[in-house]
């Protein structure tokens, strides 16, 4: 890490990225869904002249304004800002890569702010077709920016190797992954869009309350089945090693295999949804706002496990194959190994020399640049826990082993970078890991 | 003096000139700040008049309620690109000076979306006076508490000297700027200016309108804080570290006459103002001050951007001697994405400005 390191207590900075993640991420695809359903809604009502419908689709479109405006774009800024502060070297590299890709997605969010206020506002001004085509052009804008988003999400988990070579922003754009992504990604809108259609809508009058639940349920379900066929279609193009990481990590008692295991049951729990849409569209008079908002929340974990297991897979990199997730990128780790960490990084020197620079205050600042990108001293995924048993000797030739960039001398290797310093450096790490059982 | 521990540039090449990106910073934290002056400075304005609570201030306060949380919609999507850009360029000073001072900068989003919540109820509330009052005040010290949280990490941004001592002072990123000198004349300066950004917006909305109160009121909240400025002002350009000192004052440079020439239009601004905002004086003796604050405005965003490469100069950085490769295909979608926003916008206002649908159009 060639930043400084906000160094968080206890829960780790990966937790901040994960907490405000969830909430955008899940917004931001409830939105991009609920902008796609309600011009077809909208076209239906006109249709059949149904005045009724259309002023609870006003409604419907105010109170989206209302959540991608406040939560939506707020959580969305912070996002960028969790990950600036979590890794800064990452984000910075992502951001040269990509900034005209998101210059462009900026000017397309512009576009879905811009419709959506001009709909709920100038509603009153539009003309019928003016109106559902201001419907259909926030729609377009609101999938428009997933569509962008999506290359480079998709990007840190398979760049390939023509960007590696290139470096040309729309070589890592359109990658092995993200067509099934982008498909998967809709089909997720479309149900937490669904969802939140229905939930509104079962509070509506007996008389209005079918006309809006059974297409409502239909377009849900609709995701539900094809977020299952694009789901495998996008686990079948994760690259090789990803897949095994996965499948290879299912059983036994590590942290890893426990979270895989929380995460397919949410996959599991996605599929409820589809239920709860059946129940919408054949018995809509007795369907009612809990059991959407439950449905909602079941998707939201299944979305969650989905993206938890995108994340996991990337081990031991962020941007895969291209940097680690303690933001050292891959052809950096020769020269640190043979040259020094601490000597090439003005950060980590400054956080030793703050400390005395004795061999303990440079181990932490190896600790710091090197390990709490995902570990914590003594809270989640605790090093002081996880060497409790070690000697100094045992923590010692554990950080050495940790040098080796051979996976037959580095078991680890599959999920963690391997230690970027120097024989002397390593030894350094491995008394402060030692320190640790007396603080 | 120990060397500032300033992070490497990212290997990776600019997609672009550095004075491309310099001119789509410059383009787009213009917008940004209309937005802020507008949506978060009119909020201000709103609160205080709604405080007041008389007729003329109610009929004002109902003329300006619907714009706000759009402006502010608009101030915080808007805020997008500038940053974007900014990180691009001074990315290492940025992130060093965001993760150094890590909790406020990310407390920022608390306060605005609190800020943001409040102003919703405010311009909605159908509570009493005085709640609705306080909903406002507090409403827009959340959302001008967003700025400080701005103005802290900008001005650690600019000196690198200060960072190792701020970091063994705060592992956590607890702490505030508050070692720096110009943090608080810095923030007070911003708060003013966008205090009588928005009065004039409301004064040159007023004369459009034919509002005359709005057009008064307008006036005077931009001859009160414009005249503030010369506290804040002077302040914060005797708190500026000595390199930037010396070019604002003691050299013919690019960046002092910019400053000069802000400090002129923005000076006869405010002479001018003061006759427009007696009662009687014609509508059309706003837009004399108006461009000239306007101008004033855009001078000090110049200068904001001339102080900071000065600053960075001092710890031998240079953004125009970063090296680039132009993509010109993603330049090209960017455009052409650029072209087909404005068309929308266009559409937009087209559609949304045309006269009210008959009765029986409508749902």
């Amino acid at each position: 890490m060639n930043h400084p390191v906000w160094d968080i207590p206890l829960l780790g900075s990966g937790w901040i990225i994960g907490l405000i993640s969830i909430v955008h991420v899940s917004i931001a695809h409830l939105v991009v869904g609920a902008g796609l359903w309600l011009p077809i809604m909208e076209g239906r009502a006109q249709r059949a002249g149904d005045l009724e419908l259309q002023a609870w689709l006003r409604s419907r479109a105010k109170a989206l304004l209302w959540l991608s405006s406040i939560f939506g774009a707020a959580t969305g800024v912070g996002i960028w800002v969790a990950i600036g502060l979590v890794n800064p070297t990452a984000t910075q590299h992502l951001i040269r890569a990509f900034v005209m890709g998101w210059a462009i997605e900026w000017l397309v969010f512009v576009g879905e702010m811009a419709t959506l206020i001009v709909l709920v506002r100038g509603y009153d001004r539009l003309r019928p077709r003016q109106r559902l085509a201001v419907y259909w052009l926030y729609a377009l804008c609101a999938w428009l920016s997933l569509v962008v988003i999506n290359g480079i999400i998709t990007f840190m988990l398979s760049p390939g190797k023509g960007w590696v070579a290139s470096h040309a922003m729309w070589d890592g754009f359109f990658n092995a992954t993200y067509l099934p992504s982008l498909l998967l990604r809709t089909c997720v809108a479309l149900v937490l869009g669904g969802l939140w259609a229905l939930a509104a809508g079962a509070t509506a009058g007996s008389a209005l309350k079918p006309r809006i639940l059974k297409p409502t349920a239909l377009f849900a379900l609709a995701g539900v089945l094809l977020a299952v066929a694009s789901g495998w279609y996008y686990f079948q193009s994760f690259p090789p090693a990803a897949r095994e990481l996965v499948l290879g990590n299912l059983k036994g008692a590590t942290s890893l295999a426990r979270g895989f295991r929380w995460a397919l049951w949410g996959l599991g729990a996605f599929l409820v949804p589809g239920l709860l849409a059946l129940w919408a569209y054949f018995a809509s008079a007795s369907f009612r706002r809990p059991l959407a908002l439950v449905g909602l929340l079941l998707a939201c974990w299944g979305f969650g496990g989905f993206e938890w297991i995108r994340e996991v897979a990337r081990k031991p990199f962020v941007i895969r194959d291209v940097m680690y997730s303690n933001g050292i990128r891959v052809e950096q780790v020769a020269d640190y190994q043979k040259e020094g960490f601490l000597p090439r990084n003005a950060w980590a020197r400054t956080f030793a020399a703050s400390k005395g620079d004795t061999d303990l205050a440079r181990g932490e600042a190896l600790l710091r640049s090197q390990c709490l990108a995902c570990h914590t001293r003594d809270g989640y995924r605790g090093l002081k826990a996880l060497t409790a048993s070690n000697s100094e000797g045992d923590n010692e030739a554990f950080v050495q082993a940790l040098r080796e960039l051979d996976p037959a001398l580095n078991p680890y290797l599959d999920r963690m970078p391997p230690f970027a310093g120097t024989e002397q450096e390593a030894a350094e790490l491995g008394k402060y890991l030692s320190s640790l059982k007396s603080k | 003096m120990l060397v500032p521990p300033i992070p490497s540039p990212d290997p990776l090449l600019l997609p672009m000139p550095p004075s491309v990106l310099k001119a789509l910073l410059l383009a787009t934290f213009t917008l940004h700040l209309m937005a802020v002056n507008l949506g978060v400075g009119g909020s201000l304005i709103a609160a205080v008049h709604a405080l007041r609570g008389k007729p003329e201030d109610r009929e004002l306060l109902r003329r300006m309620a619907p714009v706000l949380p759009a402006a502010v919609t608009f101030a915080i999507t808007l805020g997008v690109a500038p940053l974007l850009f900014l990180q691009l360029t001074y990315g290492p000073f940025f992130y060093t000076a965001s993760v150094l001072t890590a909790i406020p900068w990310a407390g920022l989003l608390v306060l605005l979306v609190a800020g943001y919540v409040l102003l919703y109820r405010f311009v909605g509330s159908v509570a009493s006076d005085g709640v609705r009052a306080l909903t406002g005040i507090l409403s827009a010290l959340l959302l001008l508490s967003v700025g400080l949280m701005l103005v802290n990490v900008t001005t650690l941004s600019l000196r690198p000297d200060l960072w190792a001592a701020h970091a063994a002072a705060s592992p956590h990123g607890l702490r505030m700027n508050t070692a720096d000198p110009t943090l608080w004349p810095r923030y007070l300066h911003m708060v003013a200016g966008i205090a009588a950004v928005a009065g004039l917006l409301l004064a040159g909305w007023g004369a459009w309108r034919e509002h005359a109160y709005a057009r008064r009121v307008g006036l005077l909240w931009f001859i009160a804080a414009t005249a503030s400025q010369g506290a804040w002002g002077t302040w914060l350009l005797l708190k500026q570290p000595a390199p930037v000192f010396d070019l604002l004052m003691n050299a013919v440079s690019a960046p002092s006459l910019t400053l000069w020439v802000s400090i002129a239009c923005g000076g006869l601004a405010l002479f001018m103002a003061i006759p427009a905002s007696q009662e009687g004086s014609p509508a059309r003796a706003v837009w004399g001050p108006f461009a000239l604050g306007m101008a004033s405005v855009l001078g000090m965003i110049l200068l904001r951007d001339q102080a900071r490469d000065a600053s960075l100069a001092a710890f031998g950085f240079q953004p125009g001697a970063l090296p680039h490769r132009t993509d010109w295909l993603s330049l090209g979608v960017f455009g052409l994405t650029l072209a087909a926003l404005v068309l929308l916008v266009v559409v937009l206002l087209r559609w949304a400005t045309q006269p009210r649908a008959a009765v029986e159009e409508q749902p």
